[in-house]
């Protein structure tokens, strides 16, 4: 039994040993090799109700972030060529304030057109006047002769006749002239309706035609005509968010939402409520997907951004917690 | 005296081997059997698992696994996120598409969409390349085990492949485990993959939720369903719907269970009747201690302690053999994030111990009717 190597036992003492060392290896192999299923907090902040919201009921949806005054899309009435863009993207302009001009090069043709014919007016004016003046003292001259031997009668019709002739030839000059400067005038209007001015005070979005390229009358509803430029008020933004049919009665109305943009969930934005719309609509597919057939209709609920707030854009993605009215469930 | 049983025992080499083998053999074959059919059952559940940040999967009430899925309409996740107790939820697509790749060959692939702002719903880990390679444009994700299926030893970086005719570029590796089906896992943003998997009208497979700390997962499960009619689970729940899964609609339990029982019985003839022979060859020598007076009790001690010394000896070396070979098929991508788990062993060791305990219970009733005498035949 003497621990001398002769006496080492194989299958006695070896065996056991390797079974022993085995297991071990074994129970470490198993202890380190254990899945990890550990659960953990996202690496990047999720947008969540915060605040008050946190515990109690509330009704989400996503939202698309738009002026105040929505998108108003500038067309044109005159069809033609654009000859000068006056603004650019991210301009504030001024109701009435010219933001591009149509080729206008036909119109002023007409309107030079149209004042050749009114100086040819004047000048048929001028002649008729004269040769009016002249029958004119024809007539009193044979109408003082005192003697009527001295004048034939038929003289005096002739007279008589060029008198009134003269008259109404000046009459149709008159009338010429005010068509020709009817027509400057309408010419003038057509003027200044090649040049589109702001109907509104606000922020130019978007420019999407440039200079030289045709511009057809009949704005965005035209077939494939996109518009020229896009403009709207953007002090405030307003935020459309849509809320499925099924949850829409249990937004409390009036209540202020928290909003954060897409991408940035920890950036939180008390909004003040605008209105809810009216009309349920389709839901409009706010996440990008092609040609989305619909089966779900959402109520519209607008709400203020606070002027204060930076960094969100026309068109951004918005996530929105809405409180829910007490009584709701 | 145990000393004299155990030189007893090694003395016969043939038969000591004969028994080892015997008890080391089915040791191997019960664990590891069991090891390769829970892994591969669990399978089912890698996809959920994968995913390590969600207490909560939310959907469609006919949904039953993250594979048989049916898609919810998109405001069913505004729906979910106005139940009171979801810290946040994210929308999450599942979908197969098929892929063309570079050399024009088609391939099934199970493409992925996790939200676009958080990334929620990818790996834990990546392989190769950091997660923001999503926020460049046509990017997709794959996962460790699709890159060796699609692209062989070959990066898959920087590869271009062609999903519903949109362009996809590799540019990232994840470490993830293999579905059971063990397709090839695309990962990109969900704004993205609602482009790459041809459309129907909804599309939105899941909603992954985060419970609040003030609320329980299971709590919250029973409320958003009665809140919103959709079906949600906890991850563990649905871990094992997956599972469940597989166990109901496949061969597998059955095969394994066949395979587990045959361990088990071959443990038991070659143990039992090695031993039996070992004991009936030794009967003269029983005689003999019984002659010098040895009480049966003593005897029974004897014959348990050889039991006992085959028994633990075979079994260690029959869990070595199956750790070993677990490592050694761990590079394999089939055996990607197969592990032993720890019930195994003891449920194999239980097993060891009933044929052991059978085999020398038979063995001993002939000791315990020897005479003295015997030794004299």
């Amino acid at each position: 039994m003497a621990l001398s190597l002769k006496n080492v036992s194989f299958s006695r003492q070896v065996l056991p040993v390797v079974a022993l060392v085995g297991l071990v290896i074994a129970v470490l192999y198993i202890v380190t090799g254990l899945p990890d299923r550990e659960l953990e907090e996202p690496s990047r902040e999720p947008p969540r109700a915060t605040g008050e919201l946190a515990g109690q009921n509330r009704v989400a949806g996503a939202g698309i972030v738009e002026p105040s005054s929505e998108i108003v899309s500038v067309g044109t009435a005159l069809s033609g060529l654009l000859t000068a863009i006056r603004v650019e993207p991210g301009d504030i302009v001024q109701q009435g304030q010219p933001l591009f001009t149509v080729d206008d090069r036909a119109a002023r043709a007409s309107l030079t057109e149209a004042n050749a014919q009114i100086a040819e007016a004047r000048a048929a004016i001028a002649e008729a006047s004269s040769a009016r003046e002249t029958a004119d003292r024809q007539l009193a001259l044979f109408r003082n002769v005192e003697d009527p031997a001295a004048v034939s009668r038929s003289e005096v019709i002739r007279a008589e006749g060029e008198a009134a002739a003269a008259r109404q030839r000046l009459e149709l000059a008159r009338s010429r002239l005010s068509a020709a400067e009817a027509r400057a005038n309408s010419v003038r209007t057509e003027i200044g309706r090649l040049t589109v001015r702001a109907p509104i005070t606000g922020e130019i979005l978007s420019v999407d035609k440039r200079v030289g390229e045709f511009v057809s009358a009949g704005g965005p509803q035209g077939a494939g005509s996109e518009p020229i430029l896009q403009m709207g008020e953007t002090r405030p933004l307003h935020i459309r968010i849509d809320i499925d049919e099924e949850q829409a009665t249990r937004i409390k109305e009036g209540a202020p939402a928290i909003v954060s943009p897409r991408g940035d969930a920890s950036r939180q934005v008390e909004a003040q409520f605008v209105r809810i719309e009216p009309l349920v609509v389709p839901k409009r597919s706010l996440t990008n997907s092609a040609a989305e057939r619909v089966d779900v209709r959402v109520v519209q609920a607008i709400y203020a951004l606070p002027m204060s707030e930076e960094g969100f854009r026309v068109g951004q993605q918005v996530d929105a917690y809405i409180p829910a009215r007490e009584s709701a469930r | 005296m145990i000393w004299i049983a155990i030189r007893m025992l090694t003395g016969d080499n043939q038969k000591f081997y004969g028994l080892l083998f015997g008890i080391a053999f089915s040791t191997l074959l019960i664990t590891q059997q069991l090891v390769i059919f829970v892994n591969l059952i669990e399978r089912g559940a890698s996809s959920v698992y994968n995913v390590p940040s969600a207490d909560v999967w939310v959907m469609d009430p006919v949904s039953r696994t993250t594979d048989v899925n049916f898609p919810m309409p998109s405001t069913a996740l505004d729906k979910v996120r106005g139940v009171a107790g979801v810290e946040w939820a994210v929308p999450h697509l599942r979908a197969s598409a098929s892929v063309r790749t570079k050399s024009g060959d088609l391939e099934g692939v199970s493409v992925i969409g996790v939200d676009d702002a958080t990334l929620i719903g990818l790996p834990k880990n990546m392989v190769v390349g950091t997660t923001d390679v999503l926020s460049r444009p046509d990017t997709v994700i794959i996962d460790d085990v699709g890159t060796t299926r699609m692209f062989g030893e070959a990066s898959p970086i920087g590869e271009r492949l062609e999903l519903n005719d949109q362009r996809a570029v590799v540019r990232g590796i994840a470490d993830s485990i293999p579905s059971f089906t063990s397709q090839v896992t695309l990962y990109t943003k969900y704004s993205q993959a609602l482009r790459y998997v041809p459309g129907t009208r909804n599309r939105l497979s899941f909603v992954l939720v985060g419970a609040s700390d003030e609320i329980s997962p299971e709590e919250l499960t029973a409320r958003i369903t009665e809140e919103t009619g959709l079906r949600a689970r906890t991850r563990d729940e649905f871990a094992q719907d997956g599972i469940n899964f597989i166990i109901e609609n496949t061969g597998i339990p059955l095969n394994f269970g066949i395979t587990v029982a045959l361990g088990f019985i071959v443990g038991i003839a070659i143990v039992g009747l090695t031993f039996s022979l070992f004991i009936r060859d030794n009967i003269k020598q029983f005689g003999a201690l019984k002659a010098i007076g040895l009480t049966n009790g003593k005897i029974a001690q004897m014959v348990a302690a050889q039991a006992l010394m085959v028994g633990l000896v075979g079994y260690g070396l029959g869990v070595l053999g199956t750790v070993g070979f677990i490592y050694a098929f761990s590079a394999n991508p089939t055996f990607k994030g197969f592990y032993i788990p720890w019930q195994i062993p003891l449920v194999s060791f239980a097993s060891i111990l009933v044929i052991i305990t059978l085999t020398g219970w038979l063995a001993l009733r002939s000791v315990m009717k020897t005479e003295p005498a015997a030794v004299f035949r």
